[in-house]
């Protein structure tokens, strides 16, 4: 007997890590760039992340194994931090011991859907969480933003950091 | 991909999740939050598919996210699976019943079998179920569980799933007949 299944896409995914985690932000966005395009770019995480990623200068992979990796990223601010991180295309999530992250793209139509969460990984999110809504707002805005900028150049999908 | 139905086979079975894996999400680890969706996501839509069809992708989402939001309760990693499937057939048939307001609320009688809507698609079949039977079927085809156990699962006397088992039973058999003498 054969059953009807289906699968469900990366920001479904993403969406459930969101709301399974305290006080994280979420956003959706479309981008004005066919997916391989998109992921071209985004799949380079060294050269993509810095500029669109908030308080990301510079970002180092320092292991790989598969879909795996390790890296040193350095904020603005000048700290550093190591990052684990899985990363496959349309996929990837990061997390320090403070701070974690991920961006989900998925084809749609002539252009990608993106998705984008981030959140930190402090004791008592879970009340604190209801307290960054604003600014969780706000810095959706701004993330969207960049995400939009650097791929809405005609004919020209990114690939340098803002 | 979202909406992309495809068929497949429904015996592959739950896989062994690490103890520690499971540990490390109910602390908030995303690796390990992301390791668990991988390993739970394939069951989770096979139960969800049969029992909310065009419904599944959000009953499939909205499962996900009741299991990581309550993943700190589970104090028996052992009982990842049963846990899960309590959780999806509840939101499968709770997402179904919300959206379909226009699905037969009971079983409905099936078409005769010269009806042009009866197609030879297992889809239409479960789709002339109401999600309650449909998630019956599903426990008792797919997860082999017998009628106390799904009574228990859906909040029904086991009496009750006896005679709706039979019922679902009885109108899938004779349509899934009826579509295969078509062929």
């Amino acid at each position: 007997m054969i059953w009807p299944i289906g699968e469900i896409d990366d920001l479904r995914r993403l969406r459930v890590l969101a709301a399974a985690i305290p006080g994280a932000m979420y956003v959706e966005t479309d981008l004005p760039a066919r997916f391989d395009d998109v992921w071209q770019v985004l799949g380079d995480l060294e050269r993509a992340l810095p500029g669109l990623v908030p308080d990301v200068r510079s970002v180092r992979v320092t292991e790989q194994h598969g879909e795996r990796f390790r890296a040193m990223i350095r904020g603005r601010s000048g700290l550093r931090a190591p990052f684990d991180g899985i990363l496959r295309p349309g996929w990837c999530l990061m997390q320090s011991r403070f701070v974690s992250f991920g961006i989900a793209v998925a084809p749609d139509g002539d252009g990608t859907r993106l998705g984008y969460m981030s959140g930190f990984r402090f004791p008592g999110m879970r009340i604190l969480g209801p307290l960054l809504v604003p600014a969780n707002r706000l810095l959706g805005r701004v993330v969207v933003r960049r995400f939009i900028t650097r791929f809405d150049r005609d004919g020209d999908s990114g690939g340098r950091p803002m | 991909m979202l909406d992309d139905q495809r068929a497949e086979s429904a015996t592959a079975g739950p896989v062994r999740v690490p103890d520690a894996t499971i540990r490390s999400a109910q602390r908030g680890d995303l690796i390990a939050l992301h390791d668990l969706l991988e390993a739970i996501t394939p069951y989770v839509r096979r139960l969800c598919w049969p029992i909310a069809l065009q419904d599944a992708p959000d009953a499939t989402q909205e499962t996900l996210i009741v299991v990581l939001r309550k993943l700190g309760t589970l104090r028996e990693p052992a009982a990842l699976f049963g846990w899960v499937r309590v959780i999806a057939v509840r939101e499968a048939v709770r997402v179904a019943r919300q959206s379909s307001r226009t699905a037969p609320a009971e079983l409905i009688e099936l078409p005769a079998p010269d009806d042009p809507a009866l197609t030879a698609d297992i889809r239409d079949v479960l789709n002339r179920l109401s999600p309650e039977h449909r998630a019956v079927l599903t426990l008792r085809d797919l997860e082999g569980l017998d009628e106390r156990a799904a009574g228990e699962m859906l909040g029904v006397p086991a009496g009750t799933v006896r005679s709706r088992l039979f019922r679902a039973r009885e109108s899938f058999r004779r349509a899934w007949r009826t579509e295969g003498g078509d062929r």
